[in-house]
């Protein structure tokens, strides 16, 4: 009987299994943070983090598998080793430089805070009168990101909701069950673009990392700690695809501006 | 709603349910098998109590039994990674474990809580075999080997059916737990179509309805096979 | 440590609101699933064919999936926007899990009291029939101490299993137990340490609730105690 679920186990795991072959790079995403990351029914990943990494894979001459992780696992399945890199989106910080290595920054975020047309945030014009403002209302961010962070440090009085995905935080803030929403503005900008996104608005402020260390030092591709060599490799290869304006190209094709950094 | 049926056809997410229902189906029967060794193995220590041992099956179940299983998952999901990986080495699944981690640790998860509520399910039918039965095979000096094969383990699997039946309907019903940690199974799948479609509705409704008729199908097998198994009552 | 002078007081907060949505889950779940039990026994065939896919749709399907259709499903439909106390209850997480835990637990509830009431002896209902007793004051008197007394170790294993369904709750927004050791876990990545006291904090909870059950089985079965 052990024998046959040993079959089983290793028939059915086939479903989730690609084989390790050589000059493959696993790269770890989201797939549920239009317009970085996107995963369609069948598992293809698209998007600007999609394309970076095809980008990566070009430089480094290795054939680019993406694995979909739920972004707060991505973390410790990179320990687990099951993906060499994570592209998706993640903010260089502090804490997360305790568990893994990034590469240099390649990408800035902006952040912004979405409420509805008929809010009273939306006219605020400084962001410490908006963080106060925000006391007393519910603002909705995906758990586990540098937003989730900062919100709960530098707004202690609002009413904080974490979402799984961004899609489940941006369904409720539609339906009018959160007050605002604060998370990247590339990402927003997509769901503002959206009918259910009609009655909604950027405040007009953009929260940069410059302003709290909290939403971190860029964005960078997460690498192992001693995973040294392949991160020489990549840095390198980022500042190739930085310099010769791929980046850009790539930044421009989905958020409609440049978010690329300056190699460091 | 502007989001119809033939947008779930064409968005190909017919398929992608379909393929998340057979990841749960899967997820269910390995747990479901290595739950039901577990439970074997636990549940006789128990009945016989051997010291040491009962205790630890005891605190093993009472731990899984007071706690939520979505912890369960969480804690072995982002924590102990060296351990799982480890333990699935020693049964000679480390490739497996570095290839479908998810998967994996997905299937170690919901064994282990099947497993506990199988071992009471073990226990509680070896404790109602009448002990006549045993008394007399051991009075004939049957060997036993022999005493487990022929007397016990028969009678432990008829009185313990249904007892398995329900650890099943419990442990599919597991299974849609693992959304959290992102396995790409029904509750996950319905999970991404709802998001990007924006019609949360009707996917659950789906998954629900996919749900039921797992849970009915095995149902129904689960009667036949009791049907077999059960011998007519005596008049 | 530190992490635990950091970790213990906010698992606490979390606790009042695991409290709050088993009590108020309970208490409306039970009251559900007694009235399913009876409905179930009607002699109508809608009444207790309705009570029978209740039953069974609620128990066939897992809570997870139970509390998302009604969170983010019903949440999508504009009628229950314009229903005010509809609207009341699903706007808020929490508001939404005590529907969602109630509803399931009425299933599990209704199962566990029809186990119970079938099991009264028969002997006991004639004669009250036969005392001139009517329907309601037969129920009060007679089937329904005896049901619950019968019923009790099933109805509390449900209990435990109510307990440990709000954990669920921290999927939608919900901030109990299980929903502040994710917090604190992306916070500190101590993930080990954080769920190991969550799940601590479960278990000394369940273990009280299991010895609370105990004790009423005791005082109820008092007479079949030998005498001192």
């Amino acid at each position: 009987m052990k024998l046959k679920a040993l079959a089983l186990v290793a028939a059915l795991a086939g479903f989730a299994t690609t084989a390790q072959a050589e000059g493959q790079l696993k790269i770890g995403t989201e797939g549920a943070y239009p317009p970085w990351s996107m995963a369609d029914a069948n598992g293809t990943v698209t998007g600007f983090d999609a394309d970076v990494g095809a980008l990566l894979c070009a430089k480094l001459d290795m054939e680019c598998v993406f694995v979909v992780q739920a972004f707060d696992g991505l973390i410790p399945a990179l320990q687990a080793k099951q993906f060499d890199i994570i592209i998706s989106g993640m903010s260089i910080t502090a804490d997360r430089k305790k568990e893994i290595n990034f590469s240099i920054g390649y990408a800035e975020l902006a952040n912004k805070v979405v409420v509805a047309k008929s809010s009273d945030l939306a006219k605020i014009t400084d962001i410490p009168a908006l963080l106060t403002a925000l006391g007393g209302h519910s603002v909705g961010v995906q758990a586990g990101t540098t937003h989730a962070h900062f919100m709960e440090k530098l707004a202690p009085t609002a009413t904080l909701k974490s979402y799984g995905t961004l899609d489940e935080m941006q369904i409720d803030l539609a339906t009018g069950r959160v007050d605002a929403g604060f998370a990247d503005a590339s990402a927003l900008q997509n769901f503002l673009d959206k009918p259910e996104g009609a009655d909604f608005q950027f405040v007009d402020l953009n929260i940069t990392s410059s302003y709290d260390p909290t939403l971190g030092e860029g964005i960078g591709v997460g690498i192992r700690q001693d995973d040294t060599a392949l991160k020489a490799k990549i840095d390198t290869a980022l500042c190739e695809l930085i310099a010769d304006g791929s980046i850009k190209a790539s930044s421009e094709k989905w958020f409609k501006m440049d978010i690329s950094r300056p190699c460091q | 709603m502007e989001f119809g049926l033939m947008q779930l056809w064409e968005g190909g997410w017919v398929g992608a349910i379909l393929r998340g229902a057979c990841v749960t189906v899967a997820v269910g029967v390995a747990s479901m098998i290595f739950g039901l060794i577990i439970g074997t193995i636990c549940g006789l220590i128990k009945w016989r109590g051997i010291v040491g041992l009962s205790q630890l099956v005891d605190f093993y179940t009472s731990v899984v039994r007071g706690v939520p299983e979505l912890l369960i998952i969480y804690l072995l999901f982002f924590g102990s990674i060296e351990f799982v990986k480890s333990v699935a080495t020693a049964f000679g699944f480390g490739d497996l474990a570095d290839a479908g981690y998810p998967f994996l640790i997905t299937v170690v998860a919901i064994s282990a809580i099947s497993g506990a509520y199988s071992t009471e399910v073990v226990r509680g039918a070896l404790a109602a075999i009448p002990k006549g039965h045993i008394e007399a095979a051991m009075a004939l000096g049957l060997p036993s080997r022999r005493i487990f094969a022929r007397i016990i383990a028969p009678q432990m699997l008829r009185i313990a059916f249904p007892g398995i039946n329900n650890v099943w309907q419990t442990t599919i019903k597991d299974t849609a737990l693992v959304s959290v940690v992102g396995l790409q199974e029904l509750m996950r799948t319905a999970s991404i179509g709802a998001g990007s479609t924006r019609n949360p509705l009707i996917f659950y409704a789906i998954a629900a309805l996919v749900y039921l008729m797992i849970t009915l199908v095995s149902q129904i097998g689960f009667n036949r096979v009791a049907s077999l198994i059960t011998p007519a009552k005596r008049s | 440590m530190e992490l635990i002078q950091l970790a213990v007081p906010v698992l606490i907060q979390g606790l009042w609101m695991t409290l709050t949505l088993t009590v108020l889950s309970v208490a409306v779940g039970f009251n559900l699933g007694l009235g399913l039990a009876l409905m179930r026994g009607s002699g109508n065939a809608l009444i207790s064919g309705f009570a029978r896919y209740y039953s069974f749709a609620f128990r066939g399907t897992p809570l997870l999936v139970q509390l998302f259709l009604i969170y983010y499903g019903l949440g999508q439909i504009k009628l229950v926007h314009d229903i005010a106390p509809l609207w009341w209850v699903i706007s808020e997480g929490s508001r939404c899990a005590v529907l969602a835990l109630a509803l399931n637990t009425a299933a599990y509830t209704s199962e566990i009291l029809r186990g119970g009431l079938n099991a009264v002896p028969i002997g006991l209902v004639e004669a009250a029939k036969a005392c001139g007793m009517s329907r309601v004051m037969r129920f009060r008197r007679i089937e329904f101490p005896l049901a619950i007394r019968q019923a009790l170790p099933a109805y509390g294993n449900e209990l435990v299993l109510m307990v440990k369904g709000t954990s669920l709750a921290s999927t939608i927004t919900v901030l109990e137990i299980t929903g502040y050791a994710k917090r604190l876990m992306s916070q500190t990545f101590a993930i080990f340490e954080v769920f190991a006291i969550a799940g601590m904090l479960y278990l000394v909870l369940n273990l009280a609730l299991i010895g609370a059950i105990r004790m009423v089985e005791r005082r109820l079965m008092r007479h079949t105690r030998p005498a001192v």
